[in-house]
């Protein structure tokens, strides 16, 4: 390091020291910057503090995280909120007992970056901190705890995230919970879903509707079938899809009726959920959306009578 | 304007730059190399009319010194 | 003027996407070597994705697609003129690509249980990988050029590719945009990253800088590839997208496309049945315009709340944010207002459509250590995924090709012979603005290349062309930046002649819009199953000429072939204007 460099690191002028930090990493090796920007984590100004901490993103030495993880106490909000920023981008697996220490820090928003830097690592050994975090007062910590278990796919962690998926007081947490469940299709899971079908929420109802058919619940097909009423289109659209997938022979009069639903999104979903089921009691319906205003959804019922045609064919 | 008494798009807060103690983020990330200090007042301002708005200046400015407005023409 | 010498095994010219991945994998392939990236920006912020990007458009992902479907959708997408390795070789690597971006930090959409939330856009397969928070792909970039040792200098505008007594490369020259320091690069290697051409038409709004592509991207690699001798190919197939009207950014409608989103015409109806770029769908566009049924929209309001905020935030958030604000100026809501869009001006990008400098699958052009990846290399529809893929494939190529070869002598005559034409602007004292011969260039650019196109009209403008081609030797700047201009002016008015001399060429129509001819609106497989190449004659002269197409390694059914011939099922009620191709 030049001493010219030196002198403005150690300038009186913090807005120097910070402005120096700016430009850091593109005059010096990472690793020579390395040390000083932890170094600048212990600044007297606030504005040096939060540079040093912004700068650090992502690196992964140990010394780097424990000097970023320090920071997570700084005095300021916005260092500490810096820090946590960086230290979620951080995406090395060695890092991740260091960040699990940190998984009841008293800053609501430390919690959400640590566990979304956990959820990118995937970590088993962060399924107990997270299954503890369920319980969060802090609904966004909640959300980023269901991601980590939903990534993790951890088995153990269904009894408590059906609980969430079907009553927590956060939309968006029991949106997350049952997506993040829908990798087992076990009976708990089976029974959250359905009661999330019914929930007051529309994207938790279509987040239930999707689940439904990737999980292929068949003892669910009547609720999805109640749920092509739904007074939000975007969850008719996904139920549809899902009766497509399921292969759901009862779903074909209320999908044929989706076909003149003034949404096309929804005309053309539903078409080729019949296509799926291919029923022949669809021809006719398919053959008329085939001169449907829309191309997307003409091209949509051409595919499935071709489909279904193919099919009768075969047998 | 710092250079200019036309209205340019990119609109820096004279009292928030911090380009006099060096500060060259904005001069630095612009694509089309259309910012500079003005030699009248150290600061950042915009010294060629050929703004694309995509606005790396402003969002990387560590003071939050920078607003790009529309250029007119597209306004 | 003051004279810089530098000395490098591998140059790479371009920082934007294609480039540094190039150079971080030349560094890993061989340590040993000396890499230097070149930027006429700033690395942290140059190149298509300065501000990020907002999905993947061409995400070949196991359990949604496989490389022989990609393959074959592309071939269809590009009407059969592709060479087909080079699209295996992209689709090949396209996922260890995206698991390898992943690693370093770039966040790709994931669902609830941490798979890729994969969605439907195209018409066979499924590509889309939405990236909600993409916006800082160039910060993950820049770190990892600096753990792989990178050198890099900025503000350092490439000009001419230096040849060796073979015909080879011998390395790059090169001034400062700020300085005005002339600089010479010796190099074994040179890697061309430098985007598209896309300050090639005038937009609508007249602003210069109003475009589609980064401005800084006036074409100089198609313009240094020519002139170093490398084939160009597809260079009639141009860019013309569907774009937010005055702001001439993309609206993304395959971004909303998977939330309900969609392209319409004035009543609110979708008319084309994919949102996925192409000839074709630009050609529904023209026609829905001409047709009556214009002004053509993208269409929100009929989603959401919840979905419109959720759009809100990815599209003012990403890539080019300031789409907000310019809704905001103009009092559109998504909530209430559909957004007004429009045909853009002509560009040339392989990412989006096929025009580029030719290269087979392992980055290489026709030149010896020149290599090319990116917007400018010819692999059609390859899109920021496809850079990065040939940008890795480029530097390694680069660093195999290293290890063989001996540096090329410079040509001192060559050195000499561009500090002359180069920094002539500077010595004129009275001249010609560079931005005023930009602005009449690409208004003509307008009037003779944007399709339809015609023969008479773009042998008239091939006349106008020569006419700027003298006012180029009458310009006048009074600093290094305006020289920047200046040089730019040059490879704009390269890019507008092989443009109209490769549409001349090709004697049919083909792409949709990219390439309609009005003169020959019929597409002549017969004939022109074929690239079309264009190339500096030993003479200097431009040559345009036919390479043949390399047989195809997946064969194409007969249904796929007509996909996207036949967007519209059904036939059109209106159609003023009496063309029927497409039809």
């Amino acid at each position: 390091m030049d001493s010219a460099l030196t002198d403005r690191l150690s300038h009186a002028d913090p807005i120097v020291r910070r402005v120096t930090l700016l430009s850091l990493l593109d005059e010096l090796d990472p690793d020579a910057a390395e040390p000083v920007l932890i170094a600048a984590l212990e600044d007297p100004a606030r504005d040096v503090r939060l540079e040093a901490a912004k700068a650090l993103e992502a690196q992964d030495s140990p010394a780097a995280v424990a000097g970023l993880l320090k920071a997570l106490e700084d005095i300021e909000p916005a260092v500490r909120a810096a820090a946590a920023q960086s230290l979620s981008a951080v995406k090395n697996p060695a890092i991740g007992a260091l960040l699990l220490e940190q998984a009841d820090n008293a800053d609501a928003g430390v919690r959400v970056a640590i566990f979304r830097a956990l959820r990118e690592l995937r970590l088993p050994e962060a399924t107990l901190q997270a299954l503890k975090a369920l319980s969060d007062e802090d609904a966004h910590v909640r959300r980023e705890a269901v991601a980590v278990l939903g990534w993790l796919k951890a088995h153990s962690a269904l009894p408590q995230m059906v609980v969430l998926a079907t009553s927590d007081l956060d939309a968006e947490v029991r949106r997350a919970a049952v997506g993040a469940i829908g990798f087992s299709a076990e009976a708990l899971v089976s029974s959250a879903v359905q009661s999330a079908l019914a929930d007051p929420d529309w994207q938790v109802r279509e987040s239930a509707a999707a689940v439904t058919g990737k999980l292929g619940l068949q003892t669910l097909a009547p609720a999805l079938i109640a749920a092509l009423t739904d007074s939000h289109w975007q969850v008719r659209l996904k139920a549809a899809h899902s009766l497509g997938r399921l292969r759901e022979g009862g779903a074909v009069a209320a999908l044929c009726g989706l076909l003149f639903d003034p949404v096309s999104n929804l005309r053309k979903e539903a078409a080729l959920a019949l296509g799926e089921i291919a029923d022949p009691a669809s021809i006719d319906p398919l053959l008329e959306a085939a001169s449907d205003p829309d191309p997307d959804v003409r091209k949509a019922a051409n595919l499935a009578y071709c489909r279904i045609r193919a099919l009768l064919n075969l047998v | 304007m710092a250079f200019n008494p036309i209205d340019f798009p990119v609109k820096v807060n004279l009292d928030a730059c911090i380009a006099d103690k060096g500060c060259t983020v904005c001069i630095d990330v612009c694509p089309l190399d259309v910012l500079a200090i003005d030699p009248a007042t150290g600061k950042a301002g915009m010294k060629y009319d050929e703004c694309w708005y995509c606005l790396p200046c402003e969002k990387d400015c560590p003071t939050q010194a920078i607003k790009v407005d529309i250029p007119y023409l597209l306004r | 003027m003051e004279t810089q010498n530098i000395e490098v095994d591998i140059l790479v010219i371009g920082g934007g996407t294609a480039g540094p991945m190039a150079a971080i994998k030349a560094r890993q392939k061989n340590p040993a070597l000396k890499v230097l990236l070149l930027e006429k920006a700033n690395v942290k912020r140059s190149g298509a994705i300065s501000m990020g990007m907002d999905g993947l458009n061409n995400a070949v992902i196991p359990g949604y697609a496989t490389p022989e479907q990609y393959v074959r959708e592309i071939t269809v997408a590009n009407d059969g003129i592709v060479n087909q390795k080079t699209l295996f070789a992209y689709a090949e690597n396209s996922y260890a690509m995206i698991e390898e971006l992943d690693s370093w930090g770039v966040r790709f959409e994931k669902d609830e249980n941490g798979d890729y939330a994969v969605k439907k856009v195209h018409h066979m397969g499924t590509y889309v990988l939405p990236m909600p928070e993409g916006h800082d792909i160039k910060k993950v970039l820049y770190r990892k050029l600096k753990q792989a040792r990178v050198d890099i200098t900025n503000r350092l505008v490439a000009t001419r590719v230096l040849t060796g007594p073979e015909g080879q490369v011998a390395g790059a020259l090169a001034f400062d945009c700020r300085t005005g320091v002339y600089t010479v690069i010796r190099a074994k290697a040179v890697i061309l990253c430098t985007g598209a051409a896309g300050r090639l038409g005038l937009p609508a709004s007249g602003y210069l800088f109003g475009t589609y592509e980064n401005p800084t991207n006036a074409g100089d690699g198609y313009s240094m590839a020519y002139h170093a001798g490398a084939e160009l190919s597809g260079i009639e197939c141009f860019q013309i997208n569907p774009l937010i009207k005055d702001y001439n950014g993309p609206a993304c409608a395959y971004v909303t496309g998977p939330m309900g989103g969609y392209t319409a015409n004035a009543r609110g109806e979708r008319f084309i049945e994919s949102d996925y770029w192409s000839g074709q769908m630009m050609q529904e566009f023209h026609q829905e315009l001409a047709g009556g049924k214009g002004p053509v929209f993208l269409k929100l309001n009929h989603l959401a709340e919840e979905t419109v905020a959720n759009i809100e935030n990815i599209l003012h958030g990403n890539e080019r944010p300031s789409r907000g604000r310019f809704h905001q100026g103009r009092g559109t809501d998504y909530r209430s207002d559909m957004v007004e869009m429009h045909i853009s001006e002509i560009g040339l990008c392989s990412g989006h459509s096929a025009s580029g400098v030719w290269v087979n699958e392992r980055a290489e052009t026709t030149v010896p250590g020149l290599y090319a990846a990116g917007d400018l290399a010819c692999v059609p529809h390859n899109y920021m995924l496809g850079a990065f893929v040939y940008g890795r494939l480029a530097g390694e190529s680069a660093a195999d090709y290293c290890a063989a070869t001996e540096f090329a002598a410079i040509d001192a005559q060559q050195v000499e012979a561009e500090r002359q034409r180069i920094f002539a602007p500077l010595t004129r004292g009275q001249g010609l603005s560079p931005a005023q011969v930009e602005f009449k260039l690409r208004r003509l650019v307008n009037d003779y290349l944007q399709p339809p196109k015609v023969a008479r009209r773009m042998e008239i403008g091939l006349r106008r062309f020569e006419d700027i081609r003298a006012d180029l030797q009458k310009m006048a700047v009074s600093n290094p930046h305006e020289l920047m201009r200046a040089a730019e002016v040059g490879f704009i008015l390269d890019c507008a002649e092989m443009a109209a001399r490769a549409s001349l060429f090709r004697t049919e129509s083909r792409w949709g819009l990219y390439h309609y001819r009005q003169d020959y609106p019929e597409r002549n497989d017969t004939d022109w199953q074929a690239h079309v190449q264009v190339r500096k004659d030993r003479s200097g002269n431009m040559q345009v000429f036919k390479r043949a197409l390399e047989p195809y390694l997946v064969e194409l059914e007969e249904a796929e072939k007509k996909v996207y011939r036949q967007l519209r099922i059904q036939p059109r009620q209106t159609n003023s204007s009496g063309d029927h191709y497409g039809v």
